[in-house]
């Protein structure tokens, strides 16, 4: 951990309309998180942990504050070069996988390189090492209805690293899987952030953010608690 | 006169030899629908008569059998014909040496026209006309069936383009999510517009080849149902190489503007809307 603040959230608020009146999703949060880190945001439904990660992944942009990424001041980005910052920089894990049923794992892989002009033959290799680096390199001509949960997650967790991503954002990864193919997700989070990956999760899995170093916990919009777990060994 | 006239005939009744008293029979053609019922082949003797059972009518010999003209106005009508020469025919109904109308075909450089001309300039009790006008007189119900035809065809496109449109935003309407989970991930707008762009004119194509391909078979198997029933050469149903060009292209700019349509709305809905955050 080289202790940088890769990312940075000053005094954040996002409100949204609803029926006329502003619903405040986030008040007022600052929180940096430092390169290599594993933080996992936890909380009851509605408190806000959601647009957090959105903030944090430039998908949105606070009423309201700062979001700074690598340096970069996301909030501030228009729409377009946004689009390309998240290409480039950041990885996405969703709780439902979304991959595309008509392409194959290693083409779901694939695409976000596509997306970012990476040669072909270099897509290719790419996508075969990372379909190796989950497990999956048995899998790579298979489509998603032919692949288990954890199979699809996996394949997801290596479409999000295929650009070398600088941070990788996940919303409720094991939230539609078992307790062993969630267990398989856990334990490659884990194996990511040892190799330097900076990952900041949403869950309301206990296992998963306690396999986390750094845990934040949301109340009404607000970190209430923001306490290190002890390294493990 | 040696031309043939197409008559009813009252009654053909097959026989086994010529009568001992003709010293040669002359021939006659038969439709296929009377060879068929009846049983008649080339070379077979029957006995012409104006009504059913007269022994005292002509004994002929079939020199062919004729099939019916692909001709609308002969579908219907269900009566057996045979052709005869003239003098035969006029002896058989009794009508004597009249006719009621003849056909005149020019030849050479002769014009149509100026025959015509000279024809209505000389005739006395009757009128000349030319072909294209008996053609257009004779077809003017099957013109007002081709427009009746021609109604039910826009209206089935209209009706079939109005569900295709639907059929196409409900389908990208269905993906909406993947389209936003490409959106978050940094897939760009006209990616994400070139692709379904992309999917909609093959979707088009394949379905508009596949609507085709339907269309042949259906129309084989309306032509060859009812060539059999109302047994016709006629062609009932025909799929021409304007009428494939026209509904590929037709599906092709559906399939396209559908697509179009779909892609602008969700390219301009923020990914958290698609999402339904």
């Amino acid at each position: 951990m080289s202790g940088q603040p890769l990312l940075s959230v000053r005094d954040a608020h996002r409100d949204y309309p609803h029926s006329g009146e502003p619903v405040h999703a986030v008040r007022g949060v600052s929180l940096q998180v430092t390169e290599g880190e594993y933080v996992a945001i936890v909380g009851p439904s509605g408190c806000g942990k959601s647009t957090l990660l959105n903030l944090l992944g430039a998908i949105d942009r606070p009423t309201t504050g700062s979001v700074t990424i690598g340096g970069t001041a996301v909030s501030a980005l228009p729409d377009k070069a946004a689009t390309h910052f998240r290409l480039t920089n950041i990885g996405f894990v969703f709780q439902r996988f979304y991959l595309l049923p008509v392409l194959t794992a290693q083409e779901n892989i694939e695409l976000p390189m596509a997306e970012a002009k990476v040669a072909l033959a270099e897509r290719h290799e790419r996508a075969r090492e990372l379909l190796g680096y989950v497990g999956l390199a048995a899998r790579a001509d298979h489509r998603p209805a032919e692949l288990s949960g954890g199979e699809q997650q996996r394949v997801a967790i290596a479409r999000a690293l295929a650009n070398r991503p600088i941070v990788l954002l996940a919303d409720e990864p094991t939230g539609e899987l078992d307790a062993r193919t969630g267990g398989e997700v856990i334990a490659l989070f884990d194996r990511l952030n040892r190799e330097g990956m900076t990952i900041v999760v949403v869950t309301h899995d206990e296992k998963l953010a306690g396999a986390a170093r750094r845990v934040i916990h949301m109340l009404d919009g607000r970190i209430v608690r923001d306490e290190p777990l002890l390294r493990r060994a | 006169m040696t031309a043939a006239l197409t008559a009813r005939v009252a009654s053909a009744q097959r026989i086994d030899s010529i009568p001992p008293w003709k010293a040669e029979v002359r021939t006659i053609a038969v439709d296929e629908r009377l060879a068929a019922d009846a049983g008649l082949r080339v070379g077979d003797l029957v006995v012409l008569a104006a009504e059913p059972g007269n022994a005292s009518g002509d004994t002929v010999r079939i020199s062919a059998i004729l099939q019916r003209r692909a001709d609308p106005s002969e579908v219907a009508r269900s009566e057996y014909r045979i052709r005869t020469h003239l003098g035969q025919l006029q002896e058989l109904i009794g009508y004597g040496d009249r006719v009621d109308r003849y056909a005149i075909q020019t030849t050479g450089g002769v014009a149509a026209d100026s025959a015509l001309r000279r024809i209505n300039a000389l005739s006395f009790g009757f009128h000349a006309y030319p072909s294209r006008e008996i053609a257009v007189e004779t077809s003017k119900t099957f013109l007002v069936v081709s427009r009746f035809h021609r109604a039910i065809g826009m209206i089935t496109i209209v009706a079939s383009a109005t569900f295709l449109l639907c059929i196409m935003l409900l389908k990208v309407d269905e993906r909406r999510r993947d389209v936003a989970a490409m959106r978050l991930m940094g897939i760009s707008r006209a990616t994400v517009v070139r692709t379904v762009m992309l999917e909609s004119s093959f979707v088009a194509l394949l379905g508009s080849l596949f609507g085709v391909a339907l269309g042949f078979a259906v129309s084989a198997f309306v032509n060859a149902h009812y060539q059999a029933v109302y047994r016709t050469p006629l062609r009932f149903a025909i799929i021409t190489a304007g009428t494939v060009t026209y509904s590929v292209l037709l599906s092709l700019v559906l399939g396209i503007g559908a697509g179009a349509l779909a892609a602008r709305r969700l390219s301009r809905t923020p990914p958290l809307t698609l999402f339904g955050r």
